[in-house]
């Protein structure tokens, strides 16, 4: 699997079956009756997190707070031998004729590095893995995606009942239906 | 189960939609700006030039400018380096403490706090940056080679923990802040009309579409970086009060310090949330957002921290008497009663007696009685952190080096012009950027449980 994740872009695909909703209760229900038809549900867009959802259409848990782990430790061992090398390999210093080696007072600067780059890796990773980049185009469907409306996808595949779940997602209290391919919209 | 609250009083008040939110929150945004606006940000400008001049004063003349002296080495300049610290605390506390302990009350308030925490933290900066001296050699606190040789900074100074821990802060706080906005700055981007609005929004919306998939993501993201910012909002002011603790001056060598000034600046910082939104609310027509409710449990967290900071206070104290040291005996005896005792005093009825008010329910809701008591709170706070500063320096242990110290005008100017550099900031974010997390609120729209 890549680094970016593919399903976020609405390029190049087959045609999408389009259902909006504007209650988040008919919205839930509605996607658990499409995937328990047995259909996946490509993606569903909303303004704000709506708890469940993922569940119901398959994403799979993130594996971002491992890779924070490992950015923790990253900057935890960076620091430590930054710290090593200045304080005990290149030019130690003697104060009080103390031992030159680790000691607590290493732990507030080995510990702030340890936050940065658990903050930092972590941040990078969730920017690539959900395709976010400064002025990327937005793939759109709805303007009112980022407001109040939500969005389900499904795309299309050869035999599928395409009519049968425009009417369910009618049934369900989808507010609009519509058809999207290469780039065109269409009011269904 | 999820369903809707019986008991509990709505978060959103005025049974608000999401298009509703959308609609009030943008507002300022997709306008002109309001007079009250204008006459604000024109305010803080004034204010900002008094901090330019007060700036490069000291940098042309150097810090002699300053009435500090080799008793009092550390005046003004530390004390609201520490002051402005504190104040940042409040936004990573509603942030990410009450992001950790699931308050939802915090989500109408997280916005502004953490844009207050790092204009505030860029303030602090200002101060020890400054005091340096040679500003324009600034970069040898940091850990590079030094231009004669290869001496290293030291990593047993609190000085330079200071450095790491402050830059971290800040770096962090701006990320968190900065992830937390992408949705909304999306829901602005598809909002706005102009062509150049549009390409900076759309620029900083990185192509935020709303996807379940990014929200799992995003909503993880904020969850860790909550458990991280707990710890760092922690340590740094820990670290800001082990560059007092582990100096062995009397009135600053004691272990209580860093709990004692991590309660301070979690009092402090929640009087400047409550002193700026006391106002934003009523300005910004946000009432229905920053309810009574929202408040009332800011007033709550006041009067715990700042009894809290009254504990510290007299154990301070009675740990000076038990110790049976007579210069630490000496220091404090000296801080209530010897010449500053005014300054003392001030700390006391502002920051222990003062927040006790906020047991009775009336000054907990009454929004003009908490904007003065969140001002009484910031005084006190300031207090605070001169008295710890100018009471425990200015008689050192040899009484030929006592000395009385006050601020000079430049020192005066820089404090002033503080408050120009926040507000200005705080004026510009009002206006381009929403004040309150959108897509946080649309989610307790319906006070579920």
């Amino acid at each position: 699997m890549g680094l970016v994740d593919k399903n976020l872009s609405l390029r190049n695909r087959n045609k999408m079956l389009i259902g909006v909703w504007e209650d988040e209760d008919a919205l839930l229900s509605a996607t658990q009756a499409v995937v328990d038809k047995g259909v996946h549900i490509h993606d569903v867009f909303t303004p704000y997190p709506v708890h469940g959802l993922d569940r119901i259409i398959g994403v799979k848990r993130s594996r971002l707070a491992r890779i924070a782990f490992f950015c923790g430790l990253t900057g935890l061992s960076l620091m430590f031998t930054m710290i090593w090398y200045m304080y005990v390999k290149d030019w130690p210093v003697n104060v009080g004729n103390k031992p030159v080696r680790f000691s607590p007072s290493w732990i507030p600067v080995m510990f702030e590095g340890t936050i940065l780059c658990t903050a930092f890796g972590m941040g990078i990773f969730f920017f690539l893995r959900n395709r976010m980049l400064h002025g990327i185009k937005n793939d759109l469907l709805d303007e009112r995606q980022t407001d109040d409306r939500m969005i389900m996808t499904i795309e299309t595949c050869e035999g599928m009942d395409e009519k049968g779940l425009i009417d369910l997602m009618k049934e369900k209290g989808a507010v609009e239906t519509r058809e999207f391919h290469q780039g065109v919209q269409t009011v269904i | 189960m999820i369903h809707d609250s019986l008991i509990r009083e709505r978060l959103v008040t005025g049974d608000k939609t999401a298009a509703d939110v959308t609609r009030d929150i943008s507002r300022p945004i997709l306008n002109q700006p309001s007079s009250a606006w204008k006459i604000g940000f024109t305010l803080s400008l004034i204010f900002l030039g008094i901090f330019g001049v007060s700036l490069f004063w000291t940098v042309w003349t150097g810090i002699g400018v300053w009435n500090i002296n080799k008793s009092v080495m550390w005046g003004w300049d530390i004390t609201n380096f520490v002051f402005w610290v504190g104040i940042g605390h409040a936004g990573t506390l509603i942030s990410a403490v009450l992001l950790l302990f699931r308050q939802k009350w915090r989500m109408s308030i997280n916005r502004s706090a953490e844009a207050m925490t790092i204009f505030a933290v860029v303030c602090a900066a200002m101060f020890p940056v400054f005091h340096m001296g040679r500003v324009w050699v600034g970069y040898w606190a940091l850990p590079l080679p030094n231009a004669f040789g290869s001496l290293w900074v030291n990593f047993n100074s609190p000085l330079l923990w200071d450095v790491f821990a402050i830059s971290t802060y800040f770096s962090v706080s701006l990320l968190f802040w900065y992830i937390g906005m992408i949705p909304d700055i999306a829901t602005i981007r598809d909002k706005v009309k102009t062509k150049t609005a549009k390409f900076w929004y759309n620029f900083f919306s990185m192509g935020w579409t709303g996807s379940t998939r990014s929200w799992a993501r995003y909503e993880l993201v904020s969850l860790i970086l909550a458990g991280i910012s707990t710890p760092l909002v922690l340590s740094v002011h820990t670290i800001v009060s082990a560059d007092f603790a582990t100096s062995v001056i009397p009135g600053w060598h004691t272990t209580i310090f860093p709990p004692y000034f991590v309660a301070g600046a979690i009092f402090s910082g929640f009087g400047m949330v409550a002193t700026l939104l006391v106002v934003a609310r009523k300005v910004m027509n946000y009432e229905n957002y920053i309810t009574i409710g929202h408040l009332e449990a800011m007033t709550k967290i006041i009067m715990v921290t700042g009894t809290l900071v009254g504990i510290a206070y007299l154990t301070e104290f009675f740990i000076a008497w038990y110790s049976v040291v007579e210069y630490e005996q000496y220091a404090f005896i000296n801080r209530a009663t010897g010449p500053y005792w005014w300054a003392y005093w001030s700390m006391m009825s502002c920051n222990l007696i003062a927040p006790q008010v906020f047991w009775f329910k009336w000054a907990r809701t009454t929004p003009w009685f908490i904007f003065i008591m969140s001002i009484v709170v910031n005084v006190g706070m300031w207090f605070e952190r001169f008295v710890i500063i100018v009471t425990s320096l200015h008689r050192d242990y040899l009484p030929s080096s006592w000395v009385m110290y006050s601020g000079s005008l430049t020192e005066v100017g820089l404090f002033l012009g503080t408050f120009g550099i926040f507000f200005t900031c705080f004026f510009l974010f009002a206006k381009f950027l929403p004040v309150i997390n959108m897509s946080e609120v649309k989610t307790i729209l319906r006070n579920r449980e």
